[in-house]
């Protein structure tokens, strides 16, 4: 059953995939097994999309399965056990831009390679960025941008990160748009990625992951 | 049809290394074989090294104009920049561009204002793209709200609709379509431009896309466009959809096009 899941969800078959997902929960299955199985075939979706087969449009939709899909058994959810991640990365797209592609794209790609992700969404605030840090203890923050003003938004940002005593907890990338390594130096960031696979190249350098 | 060739853009990797290099001969290039193919305006984009965007993009301008006398087209979102490159073109630029943006209108519209030229304006503002036909509208109803009273004529107005990419949206080209069709109505003496390529963005076989949305954006008006006009498959496609438009009186932009090649060496050309 939760290789047809995997399956289902990994070669776009929605329908099905929400079909034997909810078979599944009604059958009483362990959710910790449906979220492996939503969790290997997100990992095949990842491998895809770097090989050239697929592209933004099954990206997304694979993120939609798994949303759906977690919504399904977020009452069991609660329950499990938290799974072995190689660290934390806080990502968002900085105050005064509400572009969201590139940081999605980013987001899934991270959360596939195995590093735990908490997305803050579009026009996000420098003092969110540094009150989430405090609680979430990322080691890794990703500032996102598409518009030429998310340039002084990151370098407001970095500077809130700073100001709050937390810059050398961090290290942090930029990225998006016209986003390129002066930018970065500018921002006062760590390093510019310039794709998803760029990003989760630099938090595994970053977390010590291999 | 107005074309703006869009080569000269220093966010390309090899552009933006001739920049930093001050490689003369690989920008004149590029912009001898732009002006071959057609060009009305020559796109010059200095990239976004913040504090040498200035005097890059005098650069530019200098070494462009002493090989081409094609019209330039100021790329840049600095008004600084904009200012200091204003000073050293020979024929009036055309300026992209200006949106809803606070520092972009107020910091360049009164540059466009006094020097005459035409202008790029995009239908956003600081709040980003909008995303429904209306929304844009009411960005470009307060754009063109502020050139008439700063004393820009609508004619000299090119709107940017703005093109979503499809991967996460499919209905994004409808959207830009019909923001076309509305401005059309209530500004029929602007004119219609459009960059094709972002419509394509995340997805494969990008040409094929870029071409059917430009036909298709050909017939809802219009009637200048930043692309490769070295990309002869898209120039071939752009004289077509004209003639079939009844843009091409007597046919001869098409027959002269093929009389002059264009058409040679592609598949169906019997």
């Amino acid at each position: 059953m939760s290789k047809k899941l995997v399956n289902a969800i990994a070669d776009m078959k929605e329908e099905e995939a929400l079909n034997i997902a909810k078979k599944m929960v009604e059958d009483g299955s362990d959710p910790t097994a449906i979220v492996d199985a939503a969790r290997e075939a997100m990992d095949i979706v990842g491998q895809r999309y770097e090989k050239g087969e697929y592209f933004l449009p099954e990206l997304m939709l694979a993120g939609e399965m798994m949303a759906q899909i977690t919504e399904m058994i977020k009452p069991e959810l609660a329950k499990m056990p938290e799974v072995k991640r190689f660290g934390k990365v806080l990502i968002g797209t900085v105050e005064g831009d509400i572009h969201d592609i590139g940081k999605n794209i980013v987001t899934f790609m991270l959360d596939v390679n195995g590093f735990e992700v908490l997305d803050l969404g579009v026009d996000v605030p420098p003092q969110k960025f540094v009150e989430t840090i405090k609680k979430f203890k990322p080691q890794v923050i990703a500032l996102s941008g598409f518009l030429t003003l998310a340039f002084d938004a990151m370098k407001e940002t970095v500077g809130a990160i700073e100001a709050a005593g937390l810059r050398d907890d961090v290290q942090i990338m930029v990225g998006g748009g016209q986003v390129n390594e002066e930018i970065s130096k500018y921002a006062g960031a760590d390093a510019y990625g310039k794709d998803a696979m760029a990003g989760v190249t630099l938090a595994k350098k970053w977390t010590g992951a291999k | 049809m107005r074309i703006i060739g869009e080569k000269i853009n220093g966010t390309r990797q090899r552009v933006a290394q001739a920049i930093e290099e001050r490689d003369s001969a690989f920008i004149q290039d590029l912009a001898a074989k732009q002006a071959e193919a057609g060009v009305a305006w020559l796109d010059v984009n200095a990239g976004t090294r913040q504090d040498k965007e200035p005097d890059d993009l005098i650069w530019l301008v200098e070494t462009i104009q002493s090989t081409v006398d094609v019209p330039l087209c100021l790329d840049s979102a600095n008004p600084q920049a904009l200012v200091a490159a204003i000073q050293v073109v020979e024929q009036t630029p055309m300026i992209n561009s200006i949106s809803g943006e606070p520092q972009r209108l107020e910091g360049i519209l009164p540059l466009v204002a006094e020097h005459g030229c035409p202008t790029i304006a995009l239908a956003m503002d600081d709040a980003g793209i909008p995303e429904t036909c209306e929304e844009r509208m009411e960005v470009v109803r307060k754009l063109m709200e502020t050139a008439r009273a700063h004393g820009v004529p609508d004619d000299d107005m090119y709107i940017d609709p703005l093109a979503m990419t499809l991967a996460t949206n499919t209905d994004s080209a409808l959207i830009t379509l019909d923001t076309m069709h509305a401005i059309r109505q209530e500004y029929p003496e602007t004119h219609l431009i459009m960059g094709l390529s972002n419509i394509s963005f995340g997805l494969p076989a990008r040409s094929y896309i870029n071409r059917a949305f430009l036909i298709l954006a050909l017939a809802a008006g219009l009637d200048s466009a930043i692309l490769d006009p070295l990309d002869r498959e898209l120039r071939a496609a752009l004289v077509t959809a004209r003639l079939i438009l009844g843009q091409d009186r007597h046919c001869l932009g098409y027959t002269r096009a093929y009389r002059a090649g264009l058409f040679n060496g592609m598949e169906s050309n019997s």
